[in-house]
């Protein structure tokens, strides 16, 4: 017998709980997937797009509610491991067939709101969207998580000479 | 496939401290992982078995035994036989790498010189190899897929046309191991090859114009498409990647006309899907119905993987279709209890209906990820005095095993790598004889030292050769052992199934890699090569008794195939990943061809072997510290000859 099944009512109480907290969020925040309906858009951007007649698109603006938080961070590393975020991104954000998250550098931004829409919607060449299976605040904890990694001082130089 | 995560030292330490905070990961993947049960519907669906008039199989025997220098007017051959030309992957059926074509010899290769080159424009890792058909040649790239025919004819070899496909992005990131393609498959005025978002498609070979393309696998739940198609009389023999992703692995015929799909044959699960008829089919080693989900506790064949993107054979004479299947998943053995049939195991189907004739597992219970993609040779060799039908397999679990390819019975079993994961194969069961201090799973914490690692004895990726002059196999061999730390893993459609921690260790010896000759009649390493870096090239040998093979640090080697001394190099500007290749030009003249193109596998794209994207730079491997000083990626084709 595998986990796998040992855990049925476990899942049934993870989905409920995601539930709450999503309508929890929504009342807090401007979660992306009720902008639908509206007339701005969702903030789909990032800080290198550029923009014509450098004038920028209306859009939301994301605050990440636990920006900061350890606990969140600790929650959203046990997420990274849970949603297979490692088995593309590497252990601790390494870089597999997914980029490095722990260099410093981003495709696609690397505020907070940017790496929760690359979460949150997926980015093209294989990036899932994991916003339906986790929502905003699952997104939150990975992105806290994926901050707190610590940044090598040194990224721009290898060397293979003896100094 | 494989696919631990690379890891510098640092984030080393930052793996292990996770590790340690596992077990709540474990809970909340067990919980996740009916999810993605949930989600998984339709697998399974299995067209029915074509029932069509069983056509006689055209008797070939020369098939196996390449003439040496006698080319015939091609369509009067069996495909594959006529040395001037490299119409399949493999050379011929038999999947040999041997071309009978003699004018480079060992006392003149120190002359080869390299004569035209030409940059794909891609930066995938370059596994496969070319094709020479009627003085064009085709190159097929990594993702996007680009299909090339330049003229041998002209000087400077300009292209007469090229074909470029419209491939999904989304396929990169769900292939496990960069974005590779494995070649194309010529037959019949076609160029068929797959792309890596799971389609077929077959081009016209004079005009470039697509003829037909056919959806065979779906992205979306983790397949793509790496492997070279085999073309068996109007069949076109394709399967799918995916062992990372729990895909519920298979094959397929496709009508060579038009691509119709006109069977598809499972390698796990119950028998139905399997294709297999109680009265035909005849594994050597096991008996009764089903054994490809019984031997899965908890119908956990549904999400087993059993992946097929390496190498396929054919026997004209048998009548069958070989290849391997990839690993089981998860990468935690405790998540599918049970021999996991037929995974890491080497199939053998009638191509007609696809019926399953015999199978053989070499890693019953995988807990390596020792996958048997790799190539499968079909020799005529003295095993033990006598005369024998032999099919000789180097498996990523560091054997070389020879069998019987008529029944699938084992004949020679012995590591041509550094092994402790087992300490022998037993002949009367075929079973192998267990290390149990070097058995993994999530009970059982981090397993250390256990070799070859999981990148093989031998990457699948790097086919060996077989010469009927020297009777002997030439094969490139990785020298690493690991370390292995899984855990419970989560089923999540669309993300990667695997729960592993697997840095690598330098094996053995001071090398890294080598490159082999091997007698498969008695189980016995001739000569070893050794290179400083794990060796991932194809093998290439010719009647005039040269091999050839290319190195990570991006050397072209041509060496004597009786010795194994060093005739000729070059640094060909990128690491090598494709398989050599040899054929007649338009002059007359014998020439070489190779692909350099560093890649293949993220393990390998460490460090800065990667200079494309300024938004991602790592830390190098550990036990790979420098390569990155000597190749960086980027395809180009190289045409070597006598000068």
């Amino acid at each position: 017998m595998t986990p796998i099944y040992r855990e049925r009512g476990a899942t049934l109480t993870v989905w409920v709980l995601s539930c709450v907290m999503l309508a929890a969020c929504e009342r807090e925040h401007a979660a992306p997937s009720q902008q639908h309906a509206e007339s701005t858009p969702p903030a789909i951007r990032y800080e290198a797009h550029l923009e014509a007649g450098d004038l920028a698109p209306a859009g939301g603006a994301l605050q990440n509610p636990h920006a900061g938080e350890a606990a969140a961070a600790n929650r959203g590393q046990q997420l990274f491991t849970a949603m297979n975020c490692d088995g593309c991104h590497g252990g601790a954000g390494a870089g597999w067939v997914g980029p490095r998250l722990s260099d410093g550098r981003w495709r696609y931004g690397g505020a907070d709101d940017e790496i929760f829409n690359s979460i949150y919607y997926g980015r093209p060449r294989g990036m899932p969207a994991f916003g339906g299976a986790l929502g905003p605040e699952g997104v939150w904890a990975l992105v806290s998580y994926i901050k707190s990694l610590p940044v090598p001082q040194q990224i721009a130089t290898e060397s293979w000479e003896k100094p | 496939m494989k696919r631990p995560p690379p890891r510098g030292a640092g984030d080393l330490q930052r793996q292990r401290a996770r590790h340690h905070a596992c077990g709540e990961c474990a809970r909340a993947g067990a919980r996740l992982s009916l999810i993605a049960i949930l989600l998984i519907c339709g697998v399974g669906t299995t067209d029915g078995p074509l029932r069509a008039a069983n056509e006689p199989a055209r008797a070939a025997s020369d098939a196996m035994h390449v003439a040496e220098g006698t080319a015939r007017a091609p369509g009067d051959a069996m495909p594959g036989t006529e040395d001037s030309q490299w119409t399949m992957p493999a050379k011929n059926f038999a999947a040999t790498r041997y071309s009978g074509l003699a004018e480079i010899t060992a006392q003149n290769a120190r002359s080869l010189r390299p004569l035209w080159t030409f940059s794909t424009g891609v930066l995938g890792g370059h596994e496969g190899q070319p094709l020479v058909v009627k003085n064009t040649m085709y190159v097929v790239t990594p993702w996007p897929n680009v299909l090339y025919a330049f003229d041998l004819a002209k000087e400077g070899y300009p292209l007469r046309w090229k074909y470029r496909p419209d491939v999904s992005q989304n396929s990169i990131g769900v292939a496990c191991c960069d974005s590779v393609n494995r070649g194309a498959f010529y037959a019949e005025g076609k160029i068929i090859y797959n792309l890596l978002d799971g389609h077929t498609v077959a081009v016209d070979a004079d005009s470039g114009r697509e003829v037909w393309k056919t959806k065979i696998a779906e992205v979306a739940d983790g397949e793509t498409t790496t492997i070279a198609p085999l073309v068996v009389k109007d069949r076109v023999i394709v399967g799918a990647a995916g062992g990372e992703f729990g895909i519920y692995g298979w094959v397929k015929a496709l009508s060579l006309k038009d691509g119709q799909i006109l069977w598809t044959a499972h390698n796990i699960g119950p028998d139905a899907g399997m294709l297999v008829h109680a009265d035909t089919f005849k594994p050597p080693y096991d008996s009764g119905a089903d054994l490809g989900a019984r031997s899965w506790a908890n119908d956990s064949w549904k999400v087993g993987g059993a992946p097929v993107w390496g190498w396929m054979a054919f026997d004209p004479e048998l009548d069958l279709i070989y290849y391997g299947t990839g690993n089981p998943a998860p990468y935690n053995p405790e998540q599918r209890v049970g021999d996991n049939k037929w995974s890491s195991s080497v199939l053998a189907r009638r191509p007609e209906d696809g019926a399953l004739v015999w199978a053989y597992q070499f890693t019953p219970h995988d807990n390596w990820d020792y996958d048997s993609t790799g190539a499968m040779i079909l020799a005529d060799l003295t095993v033990a005095g006598k005369p024998t039908k032999a099919l000789v397999h180097f498996d990523k679990n560091g054997f070389a095993y020879t069998l019987d390819r008529a029944t699938g019975r084992l004949l020679v079993a012995a590591p041509f790598a550094t092994v402790n994961w087992a300490k022998s194969v037993d002949l009367a069961s075929g079973r192998p004889v267990l290390e149990p201090a070097k058995q993994t799973g999530a009970s059982k914490g981090n397993v250390k030292g256990i070799c070859p690692s999981l990148e093989g004895g031998v990457s699948p990726a790097s086919p060996a050769a077989y010469s009927p002059r020297t009777h002997l196999f030439y094969t490139s061999t990785n020298n690493l052992c690991m370390d292995y730390a899984t855990w419970s893993a989560s089923h999540l459609k669309g993300t990667p199934f695997v729960g592993v921690d697997s840095p690598y260790l330098a094996g053995p010896g001071g090398n890294l890699g080598s490159f082999i000759a091997w007698d498969a009649a008695t189980g016995r390493k001739v000569w070893e090569n050794k290179e400083a870096y794990p060796t991932w090239s194809g093998a290439l040998v010719t009647a005039g008794d040269v091999a050839f093979y290319g190195t990570l640090d991006g050397w072209f080697k041509s060496i004597d195939a009786k010795t194994g001394k060093v005739l000729s190099k070059f640094k060909v500007g990128s690491g090598v990943v494709g398989n050599p290749i040899t054929y007649r030009g338009a002059d007359g003249k014998q020439y070489v061809a190779v692909y350099a193109g560093f890649g293949g596998d993220w393990a390998l794209l460490s460090g800065d072997t990667r200079s494309d994207d300024p938004a991602d730079v790592r830390a190098p491997a550990d036990y790979l510290r420098d390569i990155g000083r000597h190749t960086s990626q980027g395809g180009i084709v190289w045409i070597f000859g006598l000068q």
